[in-house]
């Protein structure tokens, strides 16, 4: 009805506001570049300015020369180099025996660690890393002051604030993602190979090593390009541990060209775009290799069951590394906040400090405004994102899978960009772009909540394409044949038998959300903080046992997003 | 006109001008911190405060000033100083200035004006300030005392010490932590304790000797000592001492000397809120907002007012107005003394 108003000429002008197919695909694309593509210009174009007097700029090299020719420039490049590549490996390796012991052997209770194996996603990498300081800082961590009084040690066994320290920090974080890969591809695994070698003689081991490790080859390399990827491009553990010991990686530098003084954006953005480009190639190779890997097609149409291998005694031997790596990694790390967060001030545990111990964190926290600030920002931020996110991402998945129009591949490929912008570039890029930008967003919500959805598009399209597959088009063709309109099919049949998939991103996207830090540690000031960047500045200041009890409200917090978020689609009959 | 005596010309010109300044000036000058706060009022209710203070004293600060000036809401910025002083002007190179005021180490300030940001004016109240304490665009807002401190548990009570000096022995190696900009400390001695500039970097070159560690942040570094990082804290704040000894945390420290340095307020050029920020930067230096300043766990600035705590040291190196102009030649030999980047 609303055209009839419309003259005949608008109408004939205008076809696209008649037919949505044509107007979402055309919207999204401009929705994509605005979000993915207009702040990479921007840091483009910034890398390329120098300030020659307050605000008078000039084009130049001189950026790139001072940022890729200084005398730190190799030390940055080799130590993000050993960072991203020992946590990657480690992370690997961890995630990797974790899931070979839980999906593939006999080992007892293997069952119960699927779930406690995955539970640091949910732990906040800012958390993550103040808890390991609390655990192995030189002098004060508990797991040092124990060894040193234990063994009458003269200097402490362990320093977090060293390379190695950076790497431990980190690659326990990425374990559950290299748990969750690895775990899919021991799952995937046709054992009739296997079956094969055992019959002609060989051993657990030496099938193992000969034809389960080779099977698993090309899932390993992507596995471990994606976490080099993110381990380059992560910023918790070069924040938190990296920059107090004066150990330089990309992230951080590109952060102190900002952050101290005298701002340096040139060189920040020459940093910025170098990263960006070590980033994308990480990127690409991970594409290229799982593309690769259809060629070790592992699953087949035949039903089957990976086989398990008897490791005898040796079952128990697996059984300690699983016992360990949830006492050691999963639970060490959540009771010594818990602890400190009962403190009134940083000290190891002893008959004295347990008469410390009283509720005054959490106490002073119920009447502390900046943290209810932060807690309804982190809160808001984490719902809109997932939504608008998931929103957002089935219509472009609906346009790249259903639409059949000509260059729909180009959306595809526009929503997967953002994967390749490490969080601290993206930080800046939106600087640069809203700072001078006529719309007053800059240092608000709104920023924020741009950076979060571009982060996200990815993560969002790999759920929303994932369900939009499996729906068949003769349901929507049935609604069009029935009368129904493109919005009326796509809200009403299209979008329910979606919500799997939607649900299943929306949770993650909202997880993600409610911990970010890179991002946030740029753009999100005064008024927009959130959580991640108020732990962050009350552990500058000093708070560490109020950060203790703001990370443990958090940890519950999150739980409970998620717990509530499950029951209610559970209730409408959706199955995360 | 050209036969007046040589002397009336300049003193006449100089008497229209000081009327000419004090009518400029009026506005802000004659209007009463209530009256400025109805002009505030139509501004929005918001000050964008780009200010250095920890969330533990903000929390007790700007709540008073919030019930003070019903309408107006504290949007607190808070960062270190020099990530203040460099968000300002990236933010002025996007042509843009987002903050109200500013409130932060007296060099980062410097650092703002230089970049043509701040108003170059002064609120009245200033005029209560010894000349140290101020500038042509800045009043100190509250003074910050650079003091040595200790962990009681790792130091014995024979072996706390008296004075800067007492660092120098090698029996500190390994023990001692410090801030890697606490350029004051090497200003503080050479320029007021000895009054010669190699005594003081021979005296830092011996504690080097020691090996110093380095941790940024001054709440942190009180942190890391109540946690037995280091033994001693050559560069400590003194005000963060007294509320964690309160919760009986084991640290000592020293007032018989040290560094007096302090937190400079200024008013951004192109302020959002100018009304509301000038309303900010006059109750910061008058002597009602010192108050609460020292009732928030800080060391008042201000004349008449005296600290809550005891953070003020007997004996005060201060590092005023003339020092900060040495500033980039001090800077340049303390990170020389002790291998900073």
């Amino acid at each position: 009805m609303s055209t009839i108003a419309l003259p005949r000429t608008v109408r004939s002008t205008f076809p696209l506001l008649r037919d949505p197919a044509l107007l979402v695909p055309l919207v999204g694309a401009g929705v994509l570049i605005y979000l993915a593509v207009l702040p990479l210009f921007m840091l483009l174009l910034g890398s390329f300015q120098v300030e020659v007097a307050p605000r008078e700029f000039i084009t130049s090299l001189k950026n790139y020369k001072e940022a890729y020719a200084s005398q730190h420039t190799y030390s940055t490049f080799v130590n993000s180099l050993i960072f991203a590549g020992g946590a990657s490996l480690l992370a690997f390796a961890l995630g990797t025996i974790l899931a070979w012991l839980v999906e593939r052997t006999n080992t007892p209770l293997r069952v119960i660690f699927v779930p406690v194996a995955v539970v640091p996603l949910i732990l906040p990498g800012v958390l993550e890393a103040i808890a390991w300081i609390f655990l192995l800082s030189p002098k004060f961590g508990y797991i040092n002051v124990a060894l040193t009084n234990l063994f009458g040690l003269q200097s402490p066994p362990f320093n977090v604030f060293t390379l190695p320290g950076m790497i431990w920090v980190h690659s326990v974080g990425q374990v559950p993602l290299a748990f969750l890969m690895m775990v899919a591809a021991f799952k995937s695994m046709d054992p009739s190979l296997e079956e094969s070698a055992m019959m002609s003689g060989a051993g657990t081991w030496q099938t193992l090593r000969r034809i389960t490790l080779r099977l698993l080859m090309p899932t390993a390399a992507s596995v471990l390009l994606i976490l080099f990827v993110r381990t380059l491009e992560s910023f918790e553990a070069p924040a938190l541990i990296g920059i107090p010991a004066r150990i330089y990686v990309y992230t951080s530098e590109i952060y102190l060209a900002f952050s101290e003084y005298p701002p340096d954006y040139g060189r920040g953005s020459a940093l910025a775009v170098g990263l960006l480009i070590l980033s994308a190639l990480g990127v690409w190779l991970y594409t290229r290799s799982t593309r690769e890997g259809k060629r070790f097609q592992t699953v087949t149409g035949k039903a089957f069951r990976p086989r398990q291998f008897d490791l005898g005694p040796w079952r128990w031997v697996g059984f300690a590394f699983l016992l360990t790596y949830f006492l050691g990694v999963v639970l060490l790390p959540f009771l010594v906040m818990l602890w400190a967060s009962f403190l009134p001030f940083f000290s190891a545990p002893s008959w004295k400090s347990l008469q410390l111990l009283s509720l005054e964190n959490y106490r002073y926290l119920s009447s502390f405004r900046p943290f209810w600030d932060a807690m309804w920002n982190s809160v808001i931020l984490a719902l809109s994102t997932a939504t608008a996110g998931m929103v957002l991402t089935s219509l472009i998945a609906w346009v790249v899978y259903k639409s059949r129009l000509p260059g729909s591949w180009i959306l595809d490929f526009l929503a997967f960009v953002p994967i390749t912008v490490p969080g601290i570039v993206l930080g800046m890029a939106l600087i640069m772009l809203y700072v001078a930008f006529p719309l007053p967003i800059y240092g608000t919500l709104w920023v924020l909540l741009i950076a979060y959805v571009t982060r996200y598009i990815p993560y969002g399209m790999r759920s929303a394409s994932g369900a939009i597959l499996q729906i068949h088009s003769e349901l929507e063709e049935a609604a069009g044949a029935s009368g129904a309109s493109w919005w009326q099919t796509f809200w009403r049949v299209t979008l329910p038998l979606l919500r799997p998939g939607f649900v299943a991103g929306w949770i993650y996207i909202c997880i993600v959300s409610f911990r970010e830090f890179s991002t946030s540690v740029l753009l999100a000031t005064g008024d927009s903080r959130v959580l991640s960047i108020l732990l962050f500045n009350m552990f500058e200041q000093g708070q560490v046992t109020v950060v203790a009890a703001i990370g443990i409200v958090m940890i519950f917090t999150l739980l409970a997003i998620v717990a509530i978020f499950h029951k209610v689609s559970g209730r409408v009959g959706i199955q995360a | 006109m050209c036969r007046r005596k040589p002397l009336a010309t300049p003193l006449f010109s100089g008497l229209i001008l000081s009327c000419l300044l004090l009518l400029s000036s009026s506005p802000a000058t004659s209007q009463t911190l209530d009256e400025l706060h109805k002009l505030a009022l139509k501004e929005g209710g918001t000050l964008n405060c780009y200010c250095t203070l920890a969330q533990i004293n903000a929390i007790k600060i700007f709540p008073v000033f919030e019930k003070r000036f019903p309408g107006i809401k504290v949007n607190h910025v808070d960062a270190t100083a020099d990530q203040l002083a460099s968000r300002a002007v990236a933010e002025a190179r996007g042509g843009r200035t987002v903050g109200d005021v500013i409130q932060a180490s007296i060099e980062n300030v410097v650092q703002v004006f230089e970049q043509k940001l701040v108003l170059e004016k002064v609120p009245p109240e200033a005029e209560a300030y010894p000349a140290y304490l101020k500038g042509t665009y800045w009043v100190a807002g509250d003074m910050i005392y650079i003091i040595a401190a200790w962990n009681t548990e790792l130091v014995k009570k024979t072996d706390e010490p008296k004075s800067f000096e007492d660092f120098a022995d090698p029996k500190w190696k390994g023990k001692l932590m410090a801030e890697p900009r606490d350029v004051e400390l090497l200003m503080g001695l050479a320029r007021s304790k000895y009054k010669n500039d190699e005594k003081a970097v021979a005296l830092l070159r011996r504690i080097a000797a020691n090996n110093v560690e380095f941790h940024k942040g001054h709440s942190d570094l009180a942190e890391l000592l109540v946690a037995g990082q280091g033994a001693a804290c050559l560069t400590c704040y003194s005000h963060h001492y007294p509320p964690r000894i309160k919760k009986g945390a084991p640290v000592g420290y020293l007032l018989a000397e040290g560094i007096g340095t302090m937190e400079g307020t200024a008013v951004f050029k192109n302020a959002p809120h100018p009304n509301t920020a000038w309303l900010f930067a006059r109750w910061v230096a008058s002597e009602e907002g010192q108050k609460v300043y020292a009732q928030g766990g800080r060391a008042p600035a201000h004349p008449k007012v005296e600290p809550v705590e005891k953070v003020r040291p007997e004996k005060i190196y201060p590092i005023g107005a003339d020092e900060i102009k040495a500033w980039p030649k001090y800077e340049k030999t303390w990170k020389e003394i002790f291998k900073l980047r």
